[in-house]
């Protein structure tokens, strides 16, 4: 790979690329890591104590959360959860990513994907705080239900699940709907004519030809999606009320209200251990591999 | 079963732009028809008008005498071949040969019966569970025609099929469409920009240009009586010279060519005097020398072989390039570039249409 990149760049350039990714890879993303696994498996100690007898590995930071009952289910309520976002993403984003690759015209696309795009060159915590005032109890969403008669009295959206689950498909829309827009525009639109012209349902078109075929699409999508929901921490701190708190939230109150980075740090790992895992699980329910994702 | 289809005066519109004019057209059921055309004309309109992914501005589309006013297209009893095959790549031989049957529900058994023996009549017996990439062109091409006729349609619907083959598997691929057209009595609807396989393999043929029909006829009857000038030039090779005329009658037009002097060609219908028009003759319609009624001088400009024919480009008087095609054998050295040439052609030989040739 290196010779191509010298034939392709001449040597000094070809060693500054190689260089580079090696500083970033190494210094910013594998060192920072293998010293959080270190603090992860040492007890929390004082400033004189490092270094003494009791500093020795040991598993018991990990061995916490299984001990904590309300830690145990923020966790699990937190990867539940997370699959519900990437879920409830999907169901949104499919139908808006196929009309605009198949339905839409070149001019209608531009202009929805302008209008998905705006929203987001206005920084997460704002817009997270437009949800805030939209879900909130006299809010506007609250005052138009009323108005059509739809409640008869007002809905405490953001005292549950659900302020934060309607924040996290919102901010992470994007994330979803351009890997599966970039799948389905691949698609040949001649396969979806056969398939209708064979005599197929639009339902069965969708299942038969075009859903296998944004396949890797919406595993990216879905990977992205769920890895941004169970690691997000603006939207459940400002949209969730004390009964929804997400695991990032604990995590953070280790590190910068108890001070103990040591617990917090095996935590992290925790929720990192189960994200790959999840992610391996949806590679192996969608039957698609790392290659398929990178393309 | 009645499997003719009826443009019953459709029209399709986008927008401003009319892209089939209005068309009475009937398709007789178990013809093979086709629709001629240089790209642009309309003809892939027609095609997604028959098999519902487009509805005609106004007038309508019957199949047997069934409208189809409002059926979408996964309800009608057509069935299509696409340009680029549109095979699933996803699904192996057989599950895309079965599609249209396991949309339908009908039992994997029974599929499984209905796969084999089409691949058994386009000579792929146990393709079944081979990829979709494992195959050749002209397998790939099987493959759909297969697939199409899995449906059983009333109506196959061929939009330019065989323009991604070669030339010697075209023409193999031409006498089995034929065959299996003729084996299944199915109405084939066959789009095609290519003259060679719209005249050799159709009952009937239409040509169209922008939009508009110019001829329906059998290709014999399309390739001697053209009755436009586009359908002279489009339809086979032809030397169209300008011309006025100066009188018509009893099927013949004598016309004033310039400086070729008067010629007499024949006519379908009475031309007023001094109308202008064009004489056509085909290549093979000039002689060399002058036994014909009219003569005319050329110089020899390029003597082409092309095997069983040789193909000659002269210039007449007026400047004019025509194109005369001679029996291999009648070659001799004498023909170089630069020569004069004595060509001559009877009247029987020669159209006059109204018109300019150049108006296509």
């Amino acid at each position: 790979m290196f010779s191509q990149l010298k034939q392709r760049f001449g040597s000094p350039l070809s060693v500054a690329i190689v260089a580079l990714i090696a500083v970033w890879l190494i210094g910013l993303v594998i060192l920072p890591q293998l010293i959080m696994v270190n603090y992860s498996l040492k007890p929390n100690l004082l400033p004189g104590e490092i270094g003494g007898v009791q500093d020795q590995y040991t598993l018991s930071n990990y061995a916490t959360l299984f001990n904590n009952t309300i830690h145990l289910s923020i966790f699990f309520k937190t990867i539940w959860s997370s699959v519900l976002v990437t879920f409830l993403t999907l169901v949104v984003s499919y139908p808006l990513a196929f009309y605009l690759a198949k339905v839409a015209t070149p001019r209608q696309a531009a202009l929805c994907l302008l209008l998905l795009i705006i929203p987001f060159w206005i920084n997460e915590i704002l817009r997270t705080f437009s949800w805030y005032i939209i879900l909130a109890y006299k809010g506007p969403l609250n005052a138009l239900l009323l108005e059509l008669g739809l409640i008869n009295r007002p809905v405490r959206f953001l005292s549950g699940d659900g302020g934060v689950l309607i924040g996290m498909v919102y901010a992470y829309i994007l994330f979803m709907i351009f890997p599966i827009y970039n799948a389905i525009e691949s698609l040949d639109s001649n396969q979806i004519k056969a398939a209708r012209n064979l005599g197929a349902s639009w339902l069965r078109t969708h299942y038969r030809v075009v859903i296998p075929h944004a396949k890797p699409g919406i595993a990216t999508g879905c990977i992205m999606t769920f890895m941004l929901a169970a690691g997000s921490y603006a939207v459940p701190a400002l949209l969730g009320s004390p009964g929804s708190r997400w695991f990032t939230q604990i995590i953070y109150n280790w590190f910068f209200e108890g001070g103990d980075w040591n617990q917090g740090a095996a935590y992290a790992f925790l929720l990192l251990i189960i994200c790959i895992g999840f992610i391996a699980l949806v590679m192996k329910v969608f039957k698609v591999g790392l290659g398929d994702i990178a393309r | 079963m009645d499997r003719s289809v009826h443009l019953n005066n459709a029209i399709m519109r986008f927008g401003e732009f009319t892209a089939v004019e209005k068309m009475d057209l009937k398709i007789e059921s178990g013809e093979f028809f086709s629709f001629l055309g240089p790209s642009g004309c309309g003809k892939t309109t027609i095609l997604n008008m028959i098999s519902g992914f487009l509805e005609p501005s106004e007038g309508g589309v019957y199949i047997g005498d069934q409208s189809m006013a409002g059926v979408p297209a996964n309800k009608r009893p057509t069935s299509m071949i696409f340009q680029n095959l549109a095979l699933f790549p996803l699904m192996t031989v057989a599950e895309n040969i079965e599609f249209g049957l396991e949309v339908r529900g009908v039992s994997k058994a029974e599929r499984k019966k209905t796969s084999d023996r089409l691949l058994e009549l386009v000579a792929l017996e146990g393709s079944g569970e081979k990829k979709v990439s494992e195959l050749s062109g002209g397998q790939k091409q099987r493959i759909a025609i297969a697939r199409a006729l899995a449906v059983e349609p009333q109506v196959l619907l061929l939009d330019e099929p065989l323009s991604a083959l070669d030339l010697k598997l075209r023409q193999h691929m031409r006498t089995e469409l034929k065959e299996i057209q003729r084996k299944t009595g199915i109405t084939f609807i066959y789009i095609t920009h290519d003259q060679g396989e719209a005249l050799t393999m159709s009952d009937r043929v239409a040509v169209m240009s922008a939009g508009k029909l110019q001829q329906v006829a059998d290709p014999i009857t399309l390739y001697r009586e053209p009755e436009t000038a586009f359908v002279a030039s489009f339809v086979g090779e032809n030397n169209a010279i300008p011309c006025r005329v100066l009188e018509s009658s009893e099927g013949y037009a004598v016309v004033d060519a310039g400086s070729l002097g008067s010629l007499v060609g024949r006519i379908k219908r009475p031309i007023m005097p001094s109308v202008s028009a064009t004489l056509f003759v085909r290549p093979e319609g000039l002689k060399l020398g002058c036994e014909g009624e009219f003569t005319l001088s050329a110089t020899l400009a390029e003597v082409n072989f092309e095997g069983s024919y040789l193909t000659l480009t002269a210039s007449l008087a007026n400047q004019q390039v025509v194109a005369i095609q001679l029996r291999a054998n009648q070659y001799n050295e004498a023909m170089i570039a630069g020569s004069a040439l004595t060509l001559s052609f009877d009247r029987q030989d020669a159209i006059v249409i109204a018109g300019e040739a150049n108006d296509v």
